[in-house]
């Protein structure tokens, strides 16, 4: 099971009166990581290509095989666990 | 920069502008050409136009299929609902449908524009010349002056994106709420706007998970109430005829067609717009046009390939492909991009002061469409440039790739004569009147029925019988049948087929109408 890490949560403090009427930008949210994204693409492309492969396993009485929508999706998949696996090691930067 | 270099850039502007500029001017004469047609320019047209009478009176147009007018329409309500507020005033007609597309497609260039000013730190020329560039696509001209929803969808599309990219950031909570109300709109025009409020939600999830879990909560259940409001209304057939009734084959060459004929019409800006989509997933943060874009032309250009969907379906990454690139442009030209060492950002700016302009230009040729006859020949042949899909008419795309919509030439007086003559016939009958064109008997004044492809459709889901229609071919109670592209199911066309005759075609914009009248019975 992957456990995505997120970051600490910020530290609470009162602004300066003179700061609070600023609009507020997204910078304190929890932002996904580019990590982060980067697991999460390549598990949904690794489950998804699985999931493909499996419809012509469980589903026994179907005929002719990987169909072209099918080896589309798993081109796709395939494609999307590389850019996946090749965000990982940018680490905690924003995605 | 150097004088001549400057005066050089902006020569070169200046031809990128004007020539998108006269792409423009092809489309607005195109527009005025199709405005006063009264009849179906592409196939299921006056569909849409008789879903806008039948919004127009109160009523939903979805509808049992089984019973007379065997009629039911498979486009989700808002953009006919839009437009019923004309027929009280006009009657069923087509000029207001495309005029309101052609406004909608004005309107989604002039927020390309804006994005690309507002986020590509005030670039106006390169502005200008990306919602240009929208207006000059090819899929954009077929579609934009057409009676159909898909151009309205887009616009709510690029609304709802333009405002999210700002509003969410800052925590607009009134811009947030109206851009995911946009977003509805834009589904509640056409079910492919999925794919746009996917990609918003999935750029919120990555900004700010926990806020955008309680938007996309809201969003969804305000969908859903429509989506179940209008299910109840119908008794039911909403589910059956927009939902079960839209699911069609693949057909994978299709698609790789449309693909390479995108790629070839637009290379010139999607390869930039490419390059700011990895930019920004390994350097930058991810914005929400980049999601879009992958989103529209990945999961677009699939659906592309179904059966009755066509180049349409990539309008919405050529609106995302507009603003990234241009936003790209802007960013270079301004030096707003941070790059590895080995590259120096002030060397590729100058550059990309003569290459920006090139690239419009390049794009401007490989998106040209134009007459060749009348005031255009003298253009045609300054520019090389023969009639290749028409005798009157030159498309840079060929009518080659399947799904390619073969319109976009201008209508002569030929084919208003053609359409009067088919409604004349409709009027020399006092009998029903079986068309696959509803423009016809709604011109006669008569009765719209049956919608083809929608019989087709749930035909091939095994949700349509066709019993009472059937019988009525065979006790020959319409006195004239009207076909163009066969759509119906085939235990329908067998039974014309039995009881009809053809008796003549008559030739209008390019297509045979069958005109078939009841076989006679021969004597034993």
């Amino acid at each position: 099971m992957v456990i995505l890490r997120l970051r600490p949560p910020p530290l609470h403090f009162t602004a300066p009166a003179n700061l609070t009427k600023l609009p507020l930008m997204d910078s304190d949210d929890r932002a996904i990581t580019k990590r982060q994204l980067g697991i999460a693409l390549a598990v949904i492309g690794i489950l998804g290509f699985a999931g493909i492969l499996a419809i012509d396993l469980i589903d026994v009485g179907r005929q002719g095989g990987i169909g072209p929508a099918q080896s589309l999706a798993l081109l796709l998949m395939a494609a999307l666990t590389i850019i996946g696996l090749s965000l990982v090691p940018l680490g905690d930067a924003p995605a | 920069m150097r004088p001549t270099i400057i005066h050089l850039r902006h020569t070169l502007m200046l031809a990128a502008t004007i020539s998108l500029l006269f792409s423009l001017v092809v489309y607005f004469l195109y527009a005025a050409n199709l405005l006063a047609f009264p009849y179906d320019y592409d196939q299921g047209e006056g569909f849409e136009v008789h879903d806008t009478v039948i919004f127009s009176r109160g009523e939903l147009p979805y509808r049992d299929t089984e019973v007379y007018p065997f009629y039911a329409s498979n486009y989700p309500p808002l953009f006919h609902v839009m437009a019923a507020p004309f027929v009280w005033f006009f009657g069923p007609a087509y000029w207001y449908g495309r005029l309101l597309g052609f406004i909608g497609s004005l309107i989604s260039a002039v927020a390309i524009s804006y994005a690309v000013y507002r986020d590509g730190q005030r670039q106006a020329w390169i502005s200008l010349l990306a919602g240009l560039a929208f207006l000059s696509s090819n899929f954009v001209y077929h579609i934009g002056p057409l009676y159909r929803q898909h151009t309205m969808m887009v616009t709510f599309e690029t609304l709802a994106v333009v405002l999210l990219a700002s509003a969410f950031p800052r925590r607009d909570r009134r811009g947030i709420a109206i851009a995911l109300l946009l977003l509805i709109c834009a589904g509640y025009t056409k079910q492919l706007a999925a794919i746009s409020a996917v990609a918003a939600i999935t750029w919120m999830f990555l900004r700010a998970p926990r806020r955008a879990a309680a938007w996309t909560a809201a969003f969804v259940m305000a969908g859903s109430a429509i989506f179940l409001a209008l299910n109840i209304a119908s008794g039911g057939q909403w589910w059956l005829q927009a939902v079960v009734a839209n699911v069609n084959d693949f057909m994978r060459e299709q698609a790789f067609g449309l693909f390479l004929l995108w790629f070839k019409l637009h290379g010139f800006l999607l390869i930039p717009a490419v390059l700011l989509l990895i930019y920004e997933t390994y350097i930058d943060r991810l914005s929400l046009y980049s999601i879009w874009f992958a989103a529209a032309a990945l999961l677009g250009g699939i659906a592309s390939g179904t059966w009755g969907a066509g180049d349409s379906y990539l309008v919405t990454s050529v609106a995302a492909m507009c603003i990234l690139s241009g936003i790209f442009f802007s960013r270079i030209v301004t030096q707003n991009l941070r790059l590895p060492r080995a590259f120096s950002i002030a060397n590729i700016s100058a550059a990309a002061a003569i290459v920006i302009p090139l690239l419009y230009l390049g794009y401007a040729r490989a998106t040209l469409k134009m007459p060749t006859d009348g005031s255009f020949q003298p253009i045609g042949e300054l520019l090389g440039i023969k009639a290749n899909v028409r005798e009157d008419f030159y498309d840079s795309a060929t009518f080659d790739v399947g799904g390619y919509a073969h319109i976009g030439y201008f209508l002569t007086p030929a084919d208003h004569a053609a359409g009067d003559r088919i409604v004349e016939l409709i009027r020399a009958t006092d009998k029903p009147v079986l068309s696959e064109e509803a423009g016809f008997t709604m011109a006669a004044g008569r009765d719209v029925v049956t919608n083809p492809t929608q019989l087709r459709n749930l035909h091939l889901a095994g949700q349509f019988k066709g019993e009472q229609l059937i019988e009525m071919i065979e006790g020959q109670q319409f006195g004239l049948v009207i076909l163009r592209a066969l759509f119906y199911p085939p235990p329908v066309l067998e039974a014309l087929d039995r009881f009809y005759e053809h008796q003549k075609s008559v030739r209008m914009n390019d297509f045979d109408y069958l005109i078939l009248r009841p076989k006679i019975a021969e004597e034993p």
